[in-house]
C-alpha cells in the first residue's frame, strides 16, 4: 500500500500546485474569464474531503458521474453537469433531463453491477439515502464516492461549493451558492424584526409524525420567522403527543402538499386540531416536499415560499 | 354429568397444554375473579385517564368526569377538555377493546387448538389483517375507513383459506401448520410491498405494524368495541362446549358436543375478533399469547372463566403498556406493540421455566 499512497500523495500535491497558480491567475481577471481549465487536461488524482470527512481521490476533470440522490441530481444539473451524468435514481426526477437519464435502482436500493459497469470516475452519494454498505464496497473497488451530508440550509449552500470544487466547476458552483447565500440572508433580514408564531410541523398524520432539532424544516422554520413547537426533539422524526401539540398551541400549522399519495388531508388536520389557534384562525401552510425536502438548490425556494407562508404581511 | 366431567378434567386432561387446574370451577371463585378483575380495570383505566404527556391536575380531571356525568360544564380550558375527552378517553376505551379482543381471541384458538402456542399471529389471522391494512395504506391511503375495512377482509380471507387447508377432523396440529405457512407466506408479501411502496409510505407502514393506538378514528372504535362484545358473548355460548373438546374431539362428540359446528364457530369468531383489532389498533403482539396462559395459571382452564377473564387482562394488558407507551418519553409516543412484546415475551419466558419445573 505505501506505493499507491506515495502516488496519491503526488497527484495530490501536484493537483494543488496546478490549482492554486490559475486560481491565483483567475482572481486578478476574474470577471472575463469563464474557461476554468485547459481542456484536454490530462486525468490525475486529486485527494479531497467529503461531507464526511472520507478522504476521496477524485480525477480533477471527472467526466462520468453517476448520482444516487434526488438533490445531488438537481446540483449537477444547476452547476451544468448535465452531460457528464451517466445515470441517476429513479428517484431523481427534476429537472425533466434527468428523468432521461439510466436509472439505477432508487435511493435505497442501487444496482451495484449496472453501477460498476458503467465506469463511473465518480460517484456522489448523500447521507440522506444511508448507504454506508455500499459506500463500502465501492471503496474497495476504488471507485471514488463522494459524500454530501448537509444538515442545514447553509450546508447545503456549502455543499453545493464543494461539490463544484470537486467536479472541476467552481465558478459556476460559486455562483449559485452565492446566489442562494443572498436569498437566505434576505428572507432572514426580512423577518428578523417580526414576531415568530409557534409552527408545528406535520409531517404524517396517522401515527403523528413531526420534525425534530437537527432536520432540515427545523431549519427552515427557525429561517422562516417560525419556532417549531417539536424543535426541541432529539429525534429526527419522532412519533408526537396529540395532548401536547393542543397544549402547545400552534399558530400555524405546515405540512407537506400532496404529492399524488394524501400523507397528510386537511379534514383530518381541522378535526383533530380544531382547538389550536393554528385551525381557528385558519392558517395551514402547504409546503412542497421537493423544495423542503431535497437539500439541493431549489431549498431556497422552499425557504422563501414558507416564509411567506409564516409571514404573509411582510412582503 | 358434573361428575364425569370434573372426572375427565381433573385426570385426563391433555398433557400438552401444561395446565395447572385447581380444582373445579364454583360460582363464588368466578365471581371473585371477575370483581378483582374489573376493580383493577376501573383502577387502570382512572390511572390512565389522569396521566399524559400534559399534565392536568387529577382532582380536575375526575371532578370534569363527574361534571360530564352529571350533565354540568366541565371546569376546564378548551384544550384541557379535548385533551382529557377528545383524545385519552377514547384512546382508553380503544386500548380496551383491542386487549380484550386479541385476548379472548387467543384463549378460544388455544382452548380449541390445544395448542399452547396457538395464537391470532401463528394462525395467520392477523397477518392477513395486517397485509389488508397494509394494501389500504397503499392503494387507497386517503380514505380513512379503508384501512379497517381492509384490514377485516384480509383476516377473512386468511382464515378461510388456513381453515380451509387445514382442517382434519380429529387433528388440530394441521391447523396450526397451516396457519404458520400462511403467516410466513403473509410476512414474505408484506416485505416486498414495503419495498416497492414509496419512501414515505414505508414509515406509515412500519410504525402501524408495530401497533399504534394514537391514530384510531370514532367509527373504528366502535367496530372493534361492537366486535369485542358480540365475540365474547359468541365464545361464550361456546364455553362449556370447548371445555369438553379439550380433553379431545372423539370424546367430546361420544358426550354429545357436535365438535363440527363448534370449531368452526370459535374459529371464526377468533378470527373476526382478531381482524378487527389488528385492522383499527395495529398488529399488537404477545397479548393473545400470554394472557389466556396467565389467566389458566391464576384460575384454572376451564373456558367459561378463562374467556371472559382474558379479554379482561387483555385490556388491562395493552392499557398500561399504552399509558407507558405514551407517557416514557413524553412528549414522543412510543409503538404500544413493542411494549406489549417488551412485557410479554419475558412472562412467556417465566411461564416455560415455570411449567418445566
Amino acid at each position: 500500500m505505501p506505493r499507491s499512497r506515495l502516488i496519491e500523495t503526488a497527484g495530490h500535491l501536484s493537483g494543488h500546485l496546478r490549482r492554486t497558480i490559475p486560481a491565483i491567475v483567475l482572481a486578478f481577471c476574474c470577471i472575463s474569464c469563464r474557461q476554468e481549465r485547459p481542456v484536454n487536461a490530462p486525468a490525475e488524482l486529486r485527494n479531497l474531503t467529503d461531507g464526511l470527512g472520507r478522504k476521496v481521490a477524485v480525477k480533477t476533470d471527472p467526466q462520468r458521474i453517476v448520482s444516487l440522490a434526488p438533490n445531488v441530481t438537481e446540483i449537477l444539473f444547476a452547476v451544468g453537469l448535465g452531460d457528464r451524468v451517466i445515470a441517476v435514481t429513479s428517484y431523481c426526477d427534476f429537472p425533466e433531463e434527468a428523468k432521461l437519464k439510466e436509472k439505477i435502482g432508487d435511493t435505497l436500493h442501487p444496482n451495484i453491477e449496472r453501477i460498476i459497469a458503467l465506469k463511473p470516475d465518480l460517484i456522489v452519494i448523500s447521507t440522506a439515502s444511508q448507504l454506508e454498505n455500499l459506500t463500502q464496497k465501492l471503496d474497495e473497488l476504488q471507485i471514488p464516492v463522494y459524500v454530501t451530508n448537509p444538515r442545514t440550509v447553509r450546508e447545503v449552500i456549502t455543499s453545493i461549493r464543494d461539490l463544484g470544487n470537486v467536479a472541476g466547476v467552481k465558478v459556476r458552483a460559486t455562483e449559485i451558492a452565492d446566489e442562494m447565500e443572498r436569498r437566505t440572508s434576505a428572507v432572514e433580514r426580512r423577518v428578523k424584526d417580526l414576531p415568530k408564531p409557534r409552527v408545528f410541523y406535520v409531517l404524517q398524520t396517522g401515527p403523528l409524525i413531526t420534525a425534530g432539532r437537527k432536520t432540515f424544516i427545523n431549519d427552515l422554520i427557525n429561517l422562516a420567522g417560525g419556532q417549531s413547537i417539536s424543535g426541541e426533539e432529539s429525534a429526527d422524526y419522532p412519533q408526537y403527543s396529540r395532548e401536547t401539540v393542543l397544549a402547545r398551541a400552534p399558530e400555524i400549522i405546515v405540512a407537506p402538499a400532496s404529492h399524488g399519495t394524501e400523507l397528510v388531508r386537511e379534514e383530518d388536520l381541522r378535526r383533530e386540531f380544531a382547538v389550536t389557534p393554528a385551525i381557528r384562525l385558519n392558517r395551514i401552510v402547504w409546503v412542497d416536499p421537493d423544495l423542503t425536502d431535497r437539500p439541493g438548490p431549489r431549498i431556497v425556494d422552499g425557504l422563501e415560499r414558507l416564509a411567506h407562508g409564516l409571514h404573509p404581511e411582510s412582503r | 354429568m358434573t361428575n364425569l366431567k370434573r372426572m375427565l378434567f381433573e385426570q385426563n386432561f391433555d398433557p400438552s397444554l401444561k395446565m395447572t387446574i385447581r380444582g373445579y370451577l364454583t360460582k363464588r371463585r368466578a365471581m371473585a375473579v371477575m370483581i378483582v378483575l374489573s376493580l383493577a380495570l376501573v383502577t387502570g383505566s382512572l390511572c390512565a385517564l389522569a396521566v399524559g404527556s400534559e399534565h392536568i391536575a387529577a382532582h380536575q380531571i375526575f371532578a370534569a368526569l363527574w361534571a360530564k356525568l352529571i350533565g354540568a360544564a366541565p371546569r376546564l380550558s378548551r384544550e384541557q377538555e379535548v385533551i382529557i375527552f377528545g383524545l385519552r378517553v377514547p384512546r382508553i376505551a380503544l386500548s380496551l377493546g383491542v386487549g380484550s379482543a386479541l385476548a379472548i381471541a387467543g384463549a378460544a384458538f388455544q382452548a380449541l387448538l390445544r395448542n399452547p402456542l396457538a395464537d391470532p399471529y401463528v394462525l395467520g389471522v392477523s397477518g392477513g389483517a395486517a397485509l389488508g391494512s397494509i394494501i389500504a395504506i397503499i392503494v387507497a391511503s386517503d380514505v380513512s375507513i379503508s384501512r379497517p375495512l381492509f384490514g377485516f377482509a384480509g383476516a377473512a380471507i386468511a382464515t378461510v383459506i388456513v381453515y380451509r387447508i387445514g382442517r382434519r377432523d380429529e387433528d388440530p396440529a394441521h391447523l396450526v401448520l397451516a396457519g404458520v405457512v400462511m403467516s410466513t407466506f403473509i410476512s414474505s408479501v408484506m416485505v416486498l410491498l414495503t419495498v416497492l411502496a414509496d419512501n414515505i409510505k414505508l414509515r406509515n407502514i412500519t410504525l402501524w405494524l408495530l401497533g399504534d393506538l394514537s391514530s384510531g378514528s370514532i367509527e373504528g372504535l366502535i367496530f372493534v368495541m361492537v366486535a369485542a362484545v358480540v365475540g365474547t358473548i359468541i365464545l361464550m355460548t361456546q364455553s362449556r362446549a370447548l371445555n369438553l373438546m379439550m380433553i379431545g374431539e372423539r370424546d367430546a362428540f361420544a358426550l354429545g358436543v357436535e365438535t363440527a359446528r363448534v370449531r368452526w364457530i370459535v374459529y371464526l369468531t377468533a378470527s373476526l375478533l382478531t381482524g378487527a383489532a389488528v385492522a383499527v389498533g395495529g398488529a399488537i403482539g404477545y397479548v393473545g399469547l400470554v394472557v389466556p396462559h396467565l389467566v389458566r395459571l391464576a384460575a384454572g382452564a376451564d373456558n367459561r372463566l378463562v374467556i371472559p377473564a382474558s379479554g379482561m387482562v387483555g385490556a388491562l394488558l395493552v392499557l398500561l403498556a399504552d399509558l407507558v407507551a405514551r407517557t416514557a418519553l413524553a412528549p414522543r409516543e412510543l409503538p404500544t406493540g413493542a411494549i406489549t412484546a417488551l412485557i410479554g415475551a419475558p412472562v412467556f419466558v417465566y411461564l416455560l421455566i415455570r411449567n418445566r419445573r
